[in-house]
């Protein structure tokens, strides 16, 4: 029933949004109703005008004007615009999930969701997640296999490279905020505050792929049972990132840390298949939003 | 001294890496005592990859970077303060405010030779706050001389007054260094500086050349301690610039450095080791150097053959983790 479908909005048109716009247009779950950007000759804009009801060139006030043909909307701007951008568009009382590391909102993790309580989904229609970062997505998981499986994180490091071509001016803009909300999100997954967060352009061309590592000092814990639930948590992530692999299982380092790395490959949508933090940020954001409908609907997408 | 050469010391900062980031308060007092009544420009102090890199990843500092800056301030007064930071591992609210506050003169803001654009935050901050910032390509082989020239005016456009091209892996000739530092000395209007490594031998000779070329910041480290094979030996770039007359200071208390460092480090002073050399002919960043060792030997494979493969893969600094990756997959062939 086509009216069932999850009506959105898109802010923003470079590479994160681009990648989401061409997603959801292939996902008969939604219906992307306006694509916004502050251009009008903003590549983005251009390439998908043909396929989304509005395209705004001038700016989320447009959306102001439509509020009543969308349910909620992604923004995929930038940390110092997403504040803007919610004061704006919160009276409309909306769903919003940011793919900026602004920290706005509640920070979500999809897959986490009824694992750990730290991540729930908001019974009202109104709400706001943050998607934290790339790197936060990608390391989520294994941080909750870690700490789970042990008594105490005593420190605890994320450390991802991504290919250059797949960080657009925003993201290099926002390189502190990403280091930032990455190591909240840490710090929340695993009760320690001895976190840090890194992050390495490559420019390699062929351009790499995603990876992620985390280094963790951790305190009575089966190493056994970590790797067991890295693999449990790596099979139910890939339902809707089939590129995250586990590359180097947890092991015990020289330095004494159980360490872990994944590699992410995108799923190639807008950018190609190196762009696996663009994937894996938009795929939890549109698992969100289909979660978050579900729950505020009282019963499945499409039924 | 002619005025428009400086003399930029790294040994408490580059030579971190050959310490193992073990650098501590104490070395760093003695230090600056003697290089602030030398005629040494600038002394960079902290973590072997800059402010805030002490972690897992790159090597965990056993004293805070703070730290070792509070005791250098105290202890300089005609010779600066500086320090390396790399946007992705530093932070502005972290590290830099704080350095800020401790009284730092000059702030490298690093970045891969290709990132310019990650440092513009970082640089146009510190600008507004009226420090002296230049900005750092690193891995400068990495890129060709346009690019070079296109990054390296990005820099100039957020601020920084100076442009250090760093040859991280030590894979320069002395023509390789010609041909960049005169492009880009030509094409900027801020000073160009040049930070050599000794992994093929002739980090003297490419400083030597950066000299000839219109460098006027030229990096070097006491006996040479630094990343891998180390640095540009900085009394010998003195000695040989003396000789040639391009250099007009008094060696001795860069002598007495030299032999500070010599006396409290014997057994870590840098070498052109097979692995050093191996590094430097396929152009991988220095600071591998122990990872390298390490993983080759726990999982016993040939080191020259990891070398290459990383060097096929083309890693840039900071993606040491991967090392363990690379291996496997060799073992797996």
């Amino acid at each position: 029933m086509t009216d069932e479908k999850i009506k959105i909005a898109i802010i923003g048109t470079g590479n994160i949004g681009a990648d989401l716009c061409a997603r959801l247009l292939k996902n008969p779950q939604f219906e992307v109703v306006a694509f916004v950007g502050r251009r009008s000759d903003s590549p983005g804009l251009i390439k998908f005008k043909d396929y989304v009801k509005f395209t705004i060139p001038t700016g989320v006030a447009g959306l102001l004007e439509i509020s009543s043909d969308f349910d909620g909307f992604f923004d995929a701007t930038s940390a110092f615009e997403h504040g803007r951008h919610w004061e704006v568009l919160k009276p409309l009382n909306k769903w919003a999930i940011d793919l900026t590391p602004s920290q706005v909102g509640l920070p979500m993790v999809p897959e986490l969701i009824g694992v750990s309580d730290k991540f729930r989904i908001q019974k009202d229609t109104f709400a706001n997640y943050s998607m934290v970062t790339c790197g936060g997505q990608s390391s989520a998981p294994l941080i909750h296999a870690i700490s789970r499986n042990s008594e105490q994180v005593l420190e605890i490091e994320i450390s991802s490279s991504i290919a250059s071509k797949s960080a657009g001016p925003a993201t290099r803009l926002n390189i502190d905020q990403y280091i930032e909300s990455t190591e909240n999100l840490t710090k929340l997954i695993s009760n320690c505050e001895q976190v840090k967060a890194i992050l390495v352009l490559n420019p390699a061309d062929p351009p790499v792929m995603m990876r992620t590592t985390v280094h963790a000092k951790i305190l009575r814990y089966d190493l056994v049972a970590i790797k067991e639930e890295v693999k449990l948590i790596t099979n139910k992530i890939k339902n809707y990132v089939p590129g995250y692999d586990v590359v180097v299982e947890p092991y015990i380092s020289s330095l004494n840390t159980v360490s872990t790395t994944v590699k992410v490959t995108g799923a190639g949508y807008y950018l190609p298949s190196y762009a696996g933090n663009l994937d894996i940020i938009n795929a939890a954001a549109v698992e969100t939003a289909m979660r978050h409908t579900e729950t505020i609907r009282g019963k499945p997408i499409g039924f | 001294m002619d005025s428009k050469l400086h003399l930029y010391d790294v040994t408490l900062r580059d030579g971190n890496h050959a310490l193992r980031h073990t650098l501590n308060s104490k070395f760093v007092s003695d230090y600056c005592k003697i290089a602030d009544n030398s005629d040494v420009w600038a002394v960079e102090v902290g973590h072997g990859n800059g402010l805030g890199a002490s972690s897992f990843l790159v090597g965990k500092s056993s004293e805070k970077d703070i730290e070792l800056l509070t005791i250098a301030r105290s202890n300089l007064t005609r010779t600066k303060l500086a320090v390396h930071a790399i946007p992705g591992f530093a932070t502005i609210k972290r590290d830099l405010l704080p350095a800020l506050a401790c009284g730092v003169d000059i702030f490298r803001i690093a970045t891969h030779s290709t990132e310019a654009t990650t440092a513009q935050k970082h640089i146009e901050f510190l600008c507004n706050r009226d420090a002296t910032v230049h900005g750092v390509l690193m891995m400068s082989h990495m890129n060709d001389i346009s690019g070079l020239i296109s990054q390296s005016k990005l820099m100039q456009s957020y601020g920084a007054k100076a442009v250090i091209l760093m040859d991280s892996a030590g894979y320069f000739l002395p023509n390789d260094v010609h041909e960049r530092v005169d492009a880009i000395k030509n094409a900027l209007d801020i000073e160009v500086g040049f930070h050599a490594h000794n992994n093929l031998g002739i980090a003297i000779s490419n400083a030597g050349q950066a000299i000839q070329s219109g460098a006027s910041i030229i990096d070097g480290a006491s006996m040479g301690l630094g990343a891998g094979a180390g640095n540009a030996q900085l009394e010998n770039i003195v000695s040989t610039g003396i000789r040639n007359k391009s250099i007009n200071v008094d060696i001795s208390k860069f002598l007495e450095m030299s032999q500070k460092v010599e006396s409290e480090y014997p057994d870590k002073l840098p070498l052109v080791t097979s692995s050093s050399i191996q590094s430097g002919m396929a152009g991988v960043f220095s600071g591998y150097a122990p990872q390298v060792k390490l993983i080759s030997e726990e999982l016993g494979i040939n080191p020259q053959n990891l070398w290459e493969e990383i060097s096929r893969r083309k890693l840039v600094a900071g993606q040491e983790s991967m090392v363990r990756e690379i291996a496997q997959d060799l073992m797996n062939l």
